[in-house]
């Protein structure tokens, strides 16, 4: 059961994936994965061992699905023609970590190609574009573990790629460095990159994912964005909080609402609704509100989260058909 | 980054070999393969300066014969090679980075060949200059044993560098398969009487190494049955071409974890 939302934005896909399956021996690791990617932010979520990783590998052309294709721009993933394409940031931090950082970012522009002042010039501009240019002449092995996301980052973006593949990159980044690199992958996805950032903290993607892929043991739950996946889970009524003066007062009012399921009265000013179609209730509400003057203070949808819409999914998955 | 990219798929070839060269020159196998080359520099001036019981000068063609044949070609020719090539590619994948070369755009095969080269150039430069200094030890008579000898070091490392390379790019523990084929294949098999032995490099690099009167060298096993130099030599080119193919479409097909 794949719930499918808003499956790229309206820009031509650079990523086509087609009914991909991949398995090693008895062990399904990718289960009929259909998917594409365009400009903008996608985040790959799941928990640990979901096939995150499996997939990453075959949308950059590490390794071949057993059935169906990976397409860059219409060129097989696993080609060089369509790598050209891609910066790919693995998982875990290892690199050649006897070189400085501006070293190891200059040999990454080698081998993509880049010599003389063009490979200079795009080694300083990587360098400031990660953060690194004041720390780029140490041995990357003394660098902390955000030093080296950013560095391998700086790899990845060496060649200006279309599509930038994150696996973890916020891995051991500190609270400062992870809003720095959020926004400059903002930046990246305004200058009509995609950037697909796996990741297992969810709460993570909330912000910054334009575009959601929800993974679970090999299957591709749900795509889409966060609004519209929620949206399309209608079985599980939306949580919203309203916080009023005399939540005691409004309640009974509030139920008679066609929208709205059930209410409970947390205090000492909050009302605890269920509520069925999220668009029906809002303009519901947004009618009661005036008519009434029920002194407002907040009205929040508490599970509209990656991590509350993960959890509904793979409740979802998990019932029988 | 707006301005037209200056992208050479040769300059990105020639940044594998000199990453490859680099990272195996500045690397554990070579001081591994320092101390043996001194240890067998060391055994070589040890038995050639003149003793009081043999105090002839030693010729070249007793150096060839007890030392260059036994210990050069037979030991530290296979060792010296397994070093740098069995750990070229599955050290990169135990160290994890051998998914940045795999991710660039350059054609896998051409990223072995750049390898190939580089692991070639290393090893070719450390046999070579080993050679000539043990020839060195007994005058200028080691220069016609130099002579003698290096067409067939260079081959023979040829050969090796292309196998071991092939079991670099088959397996991750490369440097254990290649070990234990030098030792009991190169070592052994080539040492026994039959037909076996003619499945080792060594065997060809010896028989072309037989067939040059030069040196007047001869097996020391009975029924050894050389080939002649012409095969030797036809039987090494076609083998370090066959296993560089073997090796080139092996790693464009493999998926690397």
């Amino acid at each position: 059961m794949t719930i499918e939302g808003t499956t790229t934005t309206a820009a031509r896909p650079i990523l086509e994936v087609e009914n991909v399956s991949k398995w090693f021996g008895p062990l399904m690791a990718l289960n009929d994965i259909s998917l594409e990617i365009g400009p903008g932010i996608t985040g790959l979520i799941g928990p640990n061992g979901a096939g995150k990783t499996t997939l990453l590998k075959l949308l950059t052309g590490q390794s071949k699905p057993n059935l169906g294709g990976v397409q860059i721009y219409g060129h097989d993933a696993w080609l060089a023609k369509a790598k050209a394409h891609v910066g790919f940031c693995p998982y875990g931090d290892a690199t050649w970590d006897e070189l400085s950082g501006r070293k190891l970012v200059a040999v990454t522009a080698g081998l993509h190609g880049f010599t003389g002042d063009e490979a200079k010039r795009r080694t300083e501009a990587v360098l400031e574009t990660v953060g690194m240019a004041d720390r780029a002449e140490r041995p990357v092995r003394t660098y902390s573990k955000g030093m080296r996301q950013r560095i391998k980052l700086g790899q990845a973006l060496i060649h200006d790629p279309d599509l930038l593949v994150l696996d973890e990159p916020l891995n051991g980044v500190d609270p400062v460095g992870r809003e720095e690199l959020n926004e400059l992958f903002l930046l990246l996805a305004k200058a009509g990159k995609a950037v697909l950032i796996s990741s297992h903290i969810l709460n993570e993607m909330d912000e910054l994912a334009n575009h959601i892929l929800f993974v679970c043991r090999g299957k591709l739950l749900a795509s889409g964005s966060l609004e519209t996946i929620r949206e399309v889970l209608d079985d599980y009524p939306l949580k919203v909080r309203v916080s009023c003066e005399s939540p005691r007062q409004f309640a009974p009012q509030l139920m008679a609402l066609e929208s709205v399921k059930s209410v409970s009265v947390e205090p000492p000013e909050d009302l605890f609704l269920e509520v069925q179609n999220p668009n029906r209730f809002y303009a519901e509400f947004g009618e009661f509100a005036t008519t009434h003057d029920i002194g407002l203070n907040r009205l929040k949808a508490t599970d509209t989260s990656a991590e509350a819409v993960f959890d509904y999914l793979m409740e979802r998955a998990a019932r029988p058909e | 980054m707006d301005s037209q990219p200056n992208i050479s798929r040769f300059a990105a070839c020639l940044q594998v070999f000199r990453l490859t060269l680099r990272r195996q020159f500045f690397s554990r196998q070579t001081i591994v393969i320092a101390v043996l080359l001194l240890l067998a520099l060391a055994i070589s001036v040890v038995w050639a300066v003149p003793k009081p019981w043999n105090p002839e000068p030693r010729t070249g063609e007793q150096l060839a014969e007890q030392i260059l044949s036994p210990l050069f070609m037979g030991f530290l020719l296979p060792l010296i090679s397994l070093g740098y090539a069995s750990s070229t590619i599955s050290g990169e994948r135990t160290g994890q980075t051998l998914v940045y070369l795999l991710s660039t755009s350059i054609p896998r095969p051409q990223i072995y060949l750049s390898q190939f080269a580089a692991v070639l150039l290393l090893t070719m430069g450390i046999t070579l200059g080993c050679l000539s200094m043990m020839c060195v030890t007994v005058g200028m008579d080691g220069l016609a044993v130099l002579r003698a000898f290096a067409p067939v070091v260079t081959l023979a490392t040829v050969c090796y560098v292309a196998l071991f390379l092939l079991f670099s790019a088959w397996l991750r523990r490369a440097t254990f398969l290649a070990l234990a084929y030098a030792l009991m294949v190169e070592t052994l098999t080539a040492n026994i009487p039959g037909v076996v032995k003619r499945i080792t490099v060594s065997f060809y690099a010896n028989s072309w190494l037989y067939d040059d009167s030069s040196l007047g060298l001869n097996p020391n096993i009975p029924a050894y049955d050389p080939v002649s130099g012409g095969t030797a030599i036809g039987v090494l080119i076609m083998a370090s071409l066959g296993f560089l193919a073997l090796g080139m479409w092996f790693f464009s097909r493999k998926e690397y974890e």
